[in-house]
């Protein structure tokens, strides 16, 4: 029991990292309709930064608000620079841009941070909570992330669905012409789209990257998690997104807990679980009507 | 994909700016002539060998062996400027493989055709070198010493003619710490951790001879997956009080952090590739800055030596090998993984001059099976050479980690594969030659 206990909590913690993952790039979809593979990348260059500044000895709320502050930049500023000259071409183009980009990040991340293994800190404690005489898998660390996690996912949903400019990131990533007839100003709507997206993927990246090692690569096995998490809720929904995160996560557990070699089959298994979601309902569980998608 | 090719040439750079200083007058070494030298075989010239290696430089598998290559291109250093091997310097090129197989025959490609080294020396690591097993085999391409200790490289000599181990094979290593186990813990639950490759296997089938029914849960992990939480859960749940783990260094790390997590406290072994001090608590050091109170977690666990270690400052090796780090090494200290690569490359000076004046690829074969066995040097135990077998040393002793530095609890111990018993070792640990350089005779002129 205290091994199905153990098996479930350290799913859910890895499923709502995934998760978080997964927000960023609902959030960039969902104010671009481009499919950013760079995310991972971007997370990682300010992951980086926030451990160098950790490392300089400032703590560490200061490293993750330096670390937001950056993504919000960094995404702002590839937006304008890289993404807005094919912005206008065939929607490949700037999806292929993107995973340009993401090999170029992360060979400057080598550059500038070494490519070796480090260890990142957490603001939390890494030791279970202690229930009865047992400690379990769940540590304040984990409390931590999914409160994180939560938290930002609340924001999001208020932003889009509450807020004149969520309504008018929303048009401008829709139908950029009918956008611009009405008023809005579609190319900071854009600008704002990545640089928000990329501050809920420095936050994912920060929130990952605690109590584990990280190097230039660390992120490449999560975006392949985040995607699948991302496009089993649907691509266009918050709360999909979660969702799809937790049942990734528990899934993959469980399928390394309980199945014999597991620890082999992970990867395998979330794509079975992609294609059974998507063959019973293609557009993700998540998906707002079908009508509405261009 | 960019940053891998940048670290390859700055690697390749660094490999040959080294070894173009030293000059290549004076018969050291050998006590050749080097008025009487051929260019004998590709590689070779009248005054210098080219050696070739691949070695994980970046991603999960550099961190410590990205620091192997790095003692044997100080050793070569400090051998060059006392002379070379027979009049001859070593012109060594590692080059970075990433611990990518695919990789690995690009740049073993790289070395064999285009730098035309007459020799490979240390390749690293099991999945990548059997990329290229075949391949160097075929070309008739020494491949000596095999950073690995997976059965492949010396078990079969009749199929890889050309390649030989190195280190204690981890079935010798299995049976070694089984027994152990055996006499001093016979009550103990044994729990496995293993990689799950030839790594893990061969370590498995080696401690079963001995304690199979004490082993109460075998888990496997798959490198790359760093979620190791079901596996260490599932060894709790075992009621394992004693789990051995044949696993890389990072693994170590993860699987002390999530028996942390988990509140789990067994007694651990592990063995001798996992186990490396300095590199884990670097590893879980920016953990320790306020939530790990004790940066030492691995105190007490217990660990196989098959060298001598950076914790010993009084063994006349480690402070040879200290001289040379000091003296031709780079930045940074003297660690357990440049040992070994100075060990290794010591190994292959012996190889060198054993084959004689004017060596060609075959005869550096025959030279180890005739006089390998007989090698001594920084190893603790000797190797297994001969013309029935390839595999490398062959013992083993026991220590446990307290602090920073460990205390050996069993002397070395002797064995082979198969069902061949464990004994122990009576040999005296070797003496260092002046510069720490060998003088073996020519078996071959």
């Amino acid at each position: 029991m205290q091994y199905f206990v153990n098996v479930t909590l350290t799913g859910l913690t890895e499923g709502m990292v995934y998760s978080a993952f997964a927000l960023a790039l609902v959030l960039i979809w969902r104010s671009t309709r481009i499919v950013n593979f760079a995310q991972g990348s971007m997370a990682a260059a300010t992951t980086f930064i926030a451990l160098a500044l950790i490392q300089a000895g400032q703590s560490y709320w200061v490293a993750l608000i330096v670390a937001l502050l950056s993504g919000l930049l960094l995404g702002a500023i590839i937006e304008r620079v890289v993404i807005r000259p094919v912005e206008g071409g065939p929607e490949l183009n700037a999806v292929i841009v993107t995973l340009g980009l993401f090999v170029a990040i992360q060979a400057a991340i080598a550059i500038v941070f070494g490519s070796a293994f480090q260890s990142f800190p957490t603001p939390f404690g890494l030791e279970g909570f202690q229930v009865g005489d047992n400690r379990i898998a769940l540590t304040p660390n984990s409390v931590w992330v999914i409160a994180a996690v939560l938290v930002t996912m609340a924001l999001l949903v208020v932003l889009f669905r509450f807020t004149r400019i969520g309504l008018a990131m929303r048009a401008s990533a829709f139908g950029q012409e009918v956008a611009r007839l009405l008023g809005v100003r579609v190319g900071r709507m854009l600008t704002l789209g990545w640089a928000l997206a990329a501050v809920v993927g420095s936050l994912a990246g920060l929130l990952i990257a605690g109590g584990e090692f990280v190097y230039p690569a660390y992120m490449d096995s999560l975006i392949v998690f985040g995607f699948v998490a991302a496009v089993l809720g649907g691509l266009d929904s918050p709360i999909g997104a979660i969702v799809g995160g937790l049942i990734l996560g528990l899934a993959l557990s469980y399928v390394s807990g309980y199945v014999e070699r597991g620890s082999a089959l992970v990867n395998v298994a979330a794509l079975v679980i992609l294609m059974v979601v998507l063959l019973v309902r293609p557009g993700g569980l998540f998906a707002s009507s079908t009508a509405r998608r261009a | 994909m960019t940053a891998i090719a940048a670290a390859t040439a700055a690697s390749t750079l660094a490999a040959c700016g080294g070894s173009d200083d030293g000059g290549g007058d004076g018969g050291g070494g050998g006590g050749g002539d080097a008025s009487a030298n051929e260019a004998s075989d590709i590689g070779i010239t009248e005054d210098s060998i080219k050696l070739g290696a691949h070695f994980p430089l970046t991603g999960v598998a550099a961190p410590g062996y990205s620091e192997i290559p790095t003692g044997a291109d100080a050793y070569f250093d400090c051998l060059n400027e006392a002379g070379g091997v027979n009049g001859r310097t070593i012109d060594y090129i590692y080059r970075d493989d990433a611990y990518n197989p695919t990789t690995t025959s690009q740049v073993v490609n790289q070395l064999v055709l285009e730098d035309e080294v007459f020799a490979i020396v240390g390749g690293l690591g099991t999945p990548t070198h059997s990329a290229v097993l075949d391949f160097l085999n075929s070309e008739g391409v020494p491949d000596l010493f095999v950073s690995s200790g997976s059965l492949l490289w010396g078990a079969d000599p009749e199929t890889n003619p050309y390649t030989f181990g190195w280190q204690t094979d981890y079935e010798s290593e299995g049976k070694i710490i089984g027994e152990y186990i055996a006499e001093n813990f016979p009550d103990a639950k044994v729990g496995l951790f293993l990689q799950d490759d030839d790594f893990g296997e061969d370590g498995e089938a080696g401690i079963r001879q001995y304690i199979d029914d004490q082993i109460v849960a075998a888990e496997r992990y798959t490198p790359g997956n760093t979620n190791v939480g079901p596996q260490i859960a599932a060894l709790q749940a075992a009621g394992a009080d004693f789990v051995v783990g044949f696993n890389v260094p990072s693994y170590t790390a993860l699987s002390q952090l999530t028996a942390l997590q988990l509140g789990y406290d067994p007694q651990w072994f592990y063995s001798n590739v996992g186990s490396d001090p300095t590199l884990v608590g670097n590893l879980l050091n920016n953990f320790s800055q306020g939530t790990v109170s004790d940066a030492s977690l691995l105190d007490g666990a217990l660990t196989t030596d098959y060298l001598p270690t950076v914790d010993e400052p009084d063994n006349p090796w480690v402070q040879e090998f200290q001289r040379i780090w000091d003296e031709c090494g780079g930045d940074g200290e003297l660690t357990n993984y440049r040992i070994y690569g100075m060990a290794q490359a010591y190994t292959t000076v012996q190889a060198l001059q054993a084959a004689g004046q004017n060596p060609t690829r075959d005869d550096l074969i025959e030279a180890i099976e005739i006089a390998g066995g007989d090698w001594e040097g920084p190893v603790l135990a000797p190797f297994r050479y001969s013309e029935e077998s390839h595999m490398g040393t062959a013992g083993m002793s026991i220590s446990r980690i307290t602090g920073d530095t460990t205390e050996q609890v069993e002397p070395v111990q002797l064995t082979d594969i198969g069902d061949a018993p464990i004994e122990d070792f009576d040999g005296e640990p070797a003496e260092v030659p002046e510069n720490g350089i060998p003088n073996e005779e020519s078996v071959m002129d």
